[in-house]
């Protein structure tokens, strides 16, 4: 079967969103933040300091706002994806040179 | 998690994870000088690092985590250039998203970009001229990079604060259930796409894997026929 690999693929993928909704339906206290924001707490709850004053020992940009950080994060992902689809496209190119 | 470890945690972090990065970017300079026909395959690898680990994707703990990417990149390149690459990306989201700090990238870089890629290395090297199927190899070296990435900032985090009560185990296994935990169906899912990139190559481009000998030819050409 040609697209064997692709649906096996495509099943991990629907597993995992079916997985994300079914915990998300059980379970809806559930905030969905980060695990490092998970981790942060209980490093407060370890040194009984309050997570607020845990400050970066060396002084940091820190975007203004989750919507500029979620930006900056589609950003990364956009040149990744620019690098990616070069990275392929020029393979490609190579190949039908070739043939 | 910017300001989370101790300073002297920090400091020997960044001690560690050094000698790897400056290693791994003498060779990613004899790499880029001498075999420029890879370029388009390390722009992949190192491209797929960018993307993945910007994806905060929500698990089955009902917190988020991102995946690492950086497997691939440590099957085809090998684990000294991979930590090159994992440090620009944690630099880059360190300096503009405080997605872990300056002070912290060095314990960041050493779970993402060193310990990760290496155990992932060694998993494929283990698994590669033995009968397993080549995509299989792929998917498990990748997914246990991802998950011992994890493994190893619950170590990082244990080590600076060790419970009161239970000691460095009890703190190692809390925050294992918190990273490795929420990490598990992530590490799948990363396993899962980053094996399909990898036959994308195959049918594409086998020359240039048979010439790094990341599997052995008849491997690859046989994946091919399929």
């Amino acid at each position: 079967m040609k697209y064997q690999f692709e649906i096996i693929v495509g099943i991990v993928v629907i597993l995992f969103i079916g997985v994300f909704l079914y915990t998300a339906s059980i379970n809806p206290d559930a905030e969905f933040g980060g695990s490092d924001g998970e981790g942060s707490a209980v490093v407060s709850d370890l040194t009984g300091i309050p997570e607020d004053e845990i400050t970066p020992l060396i002084p940091q940009w820190t975007p203004p706002s989750g919507e500029i950080e979620s930006g900056l994060f589609a950003l990364q992902a956009a040149f990744g994806g620019i690098i990616l689809g070069l990275g392929f496209g020029y393979l490609l190119g190579q190949r039908k040179i070739q043939q | 998690m910017e300001g989370f470890l101790p300073p002297m945690w920090a400091a020997i972090w960044w001690i560690l994870a050094l000698p790897f990065v400056i290693y791994g970017f003498v060779q990613l300079k004899k790499v880029i000088d001498e075999k420029r026909e890879v370029l388009p395959l390390l722009g992949i690898c190192g491209a797929l690092i960018f993307i993945l680990s910007a994806l905060k994707l929500p698990s089955v703990t009902g917190s988020c985590s991102h995946p690492t990417g950086t497997g691939l990149s440590a099957i085809v390149f090998g684990p000294f250039i991979t930590a090159i690459i994992g440090f620009i990306v944690l630099l880059f989201q360190a300096l503009f998203m405080a997605h872990g700090g300056l002070s912290t990238l060095g314990a960041n870089t050493f779970s993402m970009a060193i310990c990760g890629p290496f155990l992932g290395y060694y998993v494929y090297r283990t698994l590669k001229d033995t009968k397993v199927n080549m995509y299989i190899t792929v998917f498990i070296a990748v997914a246990l990079a991802d998950l011992f990435t994890y493994v190893i900032t619950a170590l990082e985090l244990a080590l600076a604060y060790p419970a009161e009560a239970t000691g460095l185990m009890g703190s190692f296994v809390t925050f294992l259930g918190i990273f490795a935990v929420t990490q598990i169906p992530l590490a799948i899912l990363e396993g899962a796409i980053l094996a399909l990139v990898f036959k994308y190559i195959v049918n594409i481009k086998p020359d240039i894997l048979i010439k790094l000998k990341i599997f052995s030819e008849e491997k690859i050409m046989a994946a091919r026929e399929v």
